[in-house]
């Protein structure tokens, strides 16, 4: 055979490397297209578990308490995460409720739990064939996950809202707005190959 | 370079393998690690799926914008916005950054999007060799920017949830959103069937040639 013991293919370009270990905090890129392939970070799993920790308390709190108030004329409306997914289920698009229920509350919980999993797969060295099934999904599912998007939503809804009435924010407004920055962190630093390296290594 | 031929890439989780024997029809290959369906060369069909989506999206394009999204009524009186008219509204108030960020996520986007994907299928029809770096990264792009058309969906989803105070006061979703969305959906999927790899693929052949 040609191929050395490991070769990985460049996951944008598909040209071929042979793996060698990195230096703690180096980071390998292909050579071709320059895409990364892979990193060493000594202290991922610790950080993203922390970070997913982090996030999945956040996430607790961004769907408890309320989002947004308005007051108008005496009257008080208030809006939650699940609110806002079902909106547009009251107004008679019950397909389009699903879509957002889907990117604001499931995808971003699934991912936060795979998370978890995996991680907790990797450090106590479980058996791995439920921590593979769960990272593949959420692979194939990471776009649809849409908090970031929401959030510059609910940022122009504010500024529409303002001249209209008195607008309250919520707690779930700063909650929501952590949980966005501990999920962005928890993915720049979960290096993709490592997890699948490390995955496949437990099953065998 | 012969290994090019011999080894599959996953596209989930980048695992190499050997297409061991050949596959009989309608026969599938899975990934040996993560288990996701791997296509070979032969059953590509990501142009052909792709065209479709592209297709379907550009048609509801145009209810998209000609429709309104939402209605916001004062005092009774109501006022029906398209995805322009609502950018307008913003404009018209002073919000002129919001205004762009609407009108970007809303108009140039799916529109830049429908154009871009176009573009790469037909460079790729054409097995052209054409700056393959920049398309590559073009598609990147389109891949990644595509999800945020998604915002004006979610406005009208803030909006209409918080604002129903009967008479005074009102938002209402419309058909257009539905379309709007149906739009961005399907664009996300046409990004996501379109195998980027086909841009390499006249590179590979003739690498396998010499």
């Amino acid at each position: 055979m040609l191929v050395s013991a490991e070769p990985i293919a460049c996951h944008d370009c598909g040209q071929l490397h042979r793996y060698s270990p990195l230096a703690p905090g180096k980071t390998a890129n292909c050579t071709r297209c320059g895409a990364v392939l892979y990193r060493n970070r000594p202290d991922m799993l610790d950080s993203v578990l922390a970070l997913t920790l982090a996030g999945l308390v956040l996430f607790v709190l961004t769907n408890v308490f309320p989002l947004l108030g308005l007051r108008a004329q005496g009257a008080e409306q208030e809006l939650h995460l699940l609110g806002a997914s079902l909106a547009f289920w009251d107004q008679g698009y019950p397909l389009l409720a699903g879509l957002i229920i889907l990117n604001i509350i499931i995808f971003p919980l699934f991912e936060l739990l795979t998370v978890l999993v995996v991680v907790l797969t990797i450090r106590y060295r479980w058996r791995s064939s439920t921590a593979i099934f769960l990272f593949r999904w959420m692979s194939e599912f990471k776009p649809w996950g849409m908090l970031e998007v929401f959030m510059l939503g609910v940022l122009v809804a504010v500024v529409k809202l303002g001249d209209l009435a008195t607008l309250i924010v919520g707690t779930a407004f700063w909650s929501f707005a952590g949980l966005i920055l501990t999920m962005a962190a928890a993915t720049a630093l979960l290096d993709p190959f490592s997890v699948w390296r490390a995955l496949g290594k437990n099953n065998g | 370079m012969a290994e090019h031929d011999a080894l599959l890439q996953c596209r989930v989780c980048g695992c190499l393998s050997h297409a061991s024997t050949q596959l009989k029809r309608f026969e599938v290959m899975h990934c040996p690690r993560c288990g996701a369906r791997v296509k070979l060369a032969q059953q590509s069909n990501s142009v052909e799926v792709t065209w479709a989506l592209l297709i379907a999206a550009a048609i509801l394009y145009i209810p998209a914008n000609m429709l309104p999204i939402m209605s916001v009524y004062m005092l009774g009186a109501g006022q029906p916005d398209t995805i322009i008219t609502g950018a307008y509204h913003l404009l018209e108030a002073g919000q002129w950054p919001l205004a762009l960020i609407v009108f970007v996520a809303s108009i140039v986007v799916p529109l830049l999007k429908l154009f871009t994907l176009s573009f790469l299928l037909i460079s790729i029809q054409r097995r052209s060799r054409w700056r393959q770096h920049d398309r590559m990264r073009l598609y990147r792009i389109t891949e990644y920017v595509g999800r945020w058309s998604m915002v004006d969906v979610f406005v009208i989803a803030i909006l209409t949830g918080l604002v129903q105070f009967g008479n005074l006061a009102r938002v209402d979703a419309n058909l257009g959103s539905l379309s709007f969305a149906a739009v961005v959906v399907l664009t996300m999927f046409a990004a996501r069937t379109l195998d980027e790899h086909l841009i390499w693929d006249i590179t590979r052949q003739e690498e396998s040639h010499t």
